[in-house]
């Protein structure tokens, strides 16, 4: 057995030995309060095995493994539906963000471990109301305010702020040039006076969402994580931090092996569905098409464990999964016709069609959408032109409204 | 076996790209489509050559012994450069069908002249949209052959064929020289595929397996050629993902390159993931020969270089409007190659009732 998979076998072991305290049968039916506590208590029980931070610094309370050893875990761990959506974000983007580039360093290691072991909650505030995928356009403003700085302005779509301690915020700071370079990267408290957060309830009945309002927040200037006007990069920083994270070919919705059980199940025209060509079809393509990324992120693994860098096609997951896990999930509720009626808004988009198919428009939006994965691909990889942008170049505060 | 390519898989990749690309070309390719019958002379020197149709053949029988990893990664240069001829996908499939189920006397007789090019095969399964019909068309008694096997694909050029045939309603593998049978040229869309009609009329034939055996062999030789297709499908579908790019950044429209239009980006963006995902399929299913689930492996990279090719042909024409259409450009050339590649091996039908059968348990 390889290192890897002696890993992968004792992280197995770890989180089936969990799954009474943590797993869906100890979830069901508890407040979203009372999973958020037992999120933390779980987070709590990872930091205490090793499971915490697999690939950060062991100076900084992380295992100093690799990007590996970290996929490998959350591989195992997303099979058993664990309370560990909560620090997802937090521990995915800020706190590293924060690691690197935060300058009071027993500041930064303090809130790190407590991060790491559930205590505290980070969330990212980027996106505005104005613009989500033009994150330059944003309009949340900095200025200057004594030695320090006053936010005013708006942030949407923000998750988990209602339960966030802290956050880190891009904000212009000066609206005089162009839209990149106008914009710098702090940190704030949550619970500072002046911030205010407005849970939006989502299409599929749940808020993890926020709208968050900055009126007059006052901030000292060591909360200022990069240059003055350099914010645009260490954002940009923060999304390429999750490159490796685990992925799912079923777009975090059900299996395919699911749909196959209920094309056995049902009857169509008399006859099982399964024997009904239009079920089958759909079935042989949405195969060929996860297993086509399976294969992609098998070799991707692969060439990680020889020290090599993955090629670009491992950009294609999100975009192919989702797709492929909302069409599917509105067939798999014509498959069931009027029994598919029967709906329960706390059932898991893992296993339940419907809450798969009612959560899916949020999969192909949130974290770059379609399109914009899209233009990625187009420019990054392929070197196609970028779209005409009549912004480009042209002071922040002249750009028509 | 790994799917990472090692340093020798690399070269196999780039020497048949510079080898294929300085010797078979555009303007060698139109006029043959205009003729029943011709191959490119030139790409089956090469082929032989440089030892392609001996790869993935037993050393004993004077072949190089490695798999369908390098036979596809060449199987992918073909595809990008179109292939002057078929019969590197027909002779592996027939060479292979007698390495596994023929005689010593068999393999001895056929394995070499496979191996070195001068002998070349054919597979003679399908009728119609049935890739392994439930009752051939071909009838199999006393060493016989009777009928007639519809569009064989490098049947007009073949020394030999293995034949899905039937006796007393039991399916039979059976091998055929052809010196004797009767074959009609088949004018196609294609032309180089060399596609024959095989009118059998009392052709003598040897018996390679019989009953359920033969069917479940049938199955395995379709899908080590459906693997090799797979990857010369998707050397296409990327060619022409590439065409389209290269045109999309040096034509102008409205002041700029049409690439900077969302409706032409977003579409070869598409196309760059189409070609990925098979191309994964490919790798995998080529590393899959010998284990259980190859024939699923085999179906879905099928699957997916299948759409690959037919979108990427479809699309690509598209992108480049009026001059896509023209003879001269010869984008017709991978429209064509598309879809006669698509039916060969078996359609996406025959593909998608394979794969669902497994999925669902209802295949061994």
């Amino acid at each position: 057995m390889s290192d890897l998979e002696a890993y992968r076998a004792k992280a197995a072991a770890w989180c089936e030995a969990m799954v009474p305290e943590f797993g869906k049968a100890a979830r069901k039916g508890l407040s979203v309060e009372d999973d958020l506590a037992l999120g933390r208590r779980y987070q709590k029980a990872k930091f205490d095995a090793g499971y915490a931070g697999i690939n950060w610094p062991t100076d900084l309370g992380g295992q100093g493994l690799g990007h590996l050893e970290k996929i490998t875990f959350e591989g195992e761990e997303m099979k058993h539906g664990f309370p560990n959506v909560y620090f997802g974000i937090s521990l995915g983007m800020p706190v590293p963000v924060l690691m690197q580039f935060g300058s009071d360093r027993a500041f930064v290691k303090e809130r790190v471990l407590k991060a790491l072991q559930g205590e505290e909650i980070w969330c990212q505030l980027f996106s505005e109301p104005s613009g989500g995928t033009d994150l330059a356009g944003l309009r949340t403003r900095a200025e200057t305010d004594g030695n320090g700085w006053k936010i005013n302005g708006q942030k949407v779509w923000t998750s988990w702020a209602q339960y966030s301690d802290y956050g880190v915020i891009v904000v212009r700071t000066d609206p005089t040039v162009a839209k990149h370079k106008g914009l710098t990267y702090f940190w704030v408290d949550m619970k500072a006076p002046g911030v205010t957060v407005r849970p939006i309830k989502l299409a599929g009945g749940d808020s993890h969402v926020n709208e968050v309002f900055f009126d007059d927040v006052k901030i000292s200037d060591d909360h200022r994580m990069s240059p003055v006007g350099g914010g645009f990069g260490v954002a940009i920083a923060t999304l390429m931090i999750e490159r490796y994270v685990a992925t799912d070919s079923a777009g975090f919705g059900p299996h395919l092996d699911l749909f196959v059980e209920l094309a056995k199940d049902v009857q169509l025209n008399g006859r099982p569905a399964i024997e009904d060509g239009r079920i089958r079809q759909q079935i042989a393509r949405n195969y060929a098409m996860r297993a086509g990324l399976d294969s992609i992120n098998r070799r991707a693994r692969l060439m990680m464990q020889a020290g090599m860098t993955p090629g670009p096609e491992g950009s294609l997951n999100k975009l192919v999964a989702v797709r492929s896990r909302q069409k599917l999930s509105e067939l798999a509720l014509d498959l069931q016709g009027n029994a598919a009626f029967a709906f329960d808004e706390h059932a898991s988009p893992k296993d339940d069609w419907a809450s798969s198919w009612i959560n899916a428009p949020t999969g192909r939006i949130a974290g770059g959408s379609d399109e914009t994965l899209l233009n990625t691909i187009a420019e990054r990889i392929l070197g196609l032109p970028q779209d005409h942008r009549p912004d480009k170049g042209i002071p922040f505060n002249q750009i028509p409204a | 076996m790994s799917i990472l390519y090692d340093e020798g898989q690399d070269a196999i990749a780039t020497e048949s790209r510079r080898v294929l690309e300085a010797r078979v070309t555009k303007d060698d390719l139109l006029p043959l489509l205009e003729a029943t019958g011709e191959y490119h002379q030139g790409f089956w020197a090469t082929a032989k050559e440089q030892g392609w149709t001996a790869l993935a053949l037993p050393e004993t029988h004077g072949g190089l012994a490695l798999g369908l990893v390098e036979l596809g990664l060449i199987a992918h240069q073909t595809g990008r450069t179109l292939s002057g001829a078929p019969f590197l996908t027909s002779s592996f499939g027939a060479a292979k069908a007698i390495e596994l189920y023929g005689t010593a006397d068999q393999k001895t007789r056929w394995l070499p002249g496979l191996a070195s090019g001068e002998t070349i095969g054919a597979i003679a399964f399908a009728h119609g949209a049935d890739a392994l019909p439930q009752h051939p068309p071909v009838a199999f008694d006393d060493e016989r052959l009777d009928g007639t096997a519809i569009g064989v694909t490098g049947g007009l050029a073949a020394d030999i064929a293995v034949v899905f045939a039937e006796r007393n309603g039991t399916p039979v593998l059976a091998l055929a020289e052809l010196g004797s049978a009767e074959r009609v040229a088949v004018p196609s869309f294609d032309n180089s595929r060399c596609v024959a009609e095989l009118r059998f009329d009392g052709t003598a034939a040897e018996t390679l397996l019989t009953g359920d055996a033969a069917r479940d062999a049938a199955l395995h030789i379709l899908a080590l050629q459906a693997v090799i297709t797979a990857h010369e499908q998707t050397g296409g579908a990327e060619a022409l993902m590439e065409t389209a790019r290269d045109y999309a950044v040096t034509r102008k429209a409205f002041g700029q390159p049409i690439g900077a239009f969302q409706s032409i980006k977003h579409r070869i963006a598409e196309l760059y993931g189409l070609v990925e995902l098979a191309r994964a399929n490919c790798i995998h299913a080529a590393a899959r020969e010998d284990r259980d689930d190859f024939v699923t492996a085999a179906a879905a990279a099928r699957l997916s270089a299948t759409e690959a090719y037919d979108t990427a042909a479809r699309d690509c024409v598209q992108i480049h409007g009026g001059i896509g259409v023209t003879w001269e450009i010869g984008l017709h050339l991978h429209m064509r190659r598309a879809r006669s590649l698509a039916i060969e091996q078996g359609s996406s039908l025959f593909w998608e009732d394979v794969l669902v059968d497994r999925l669902s348990g209802e295949a061994a």
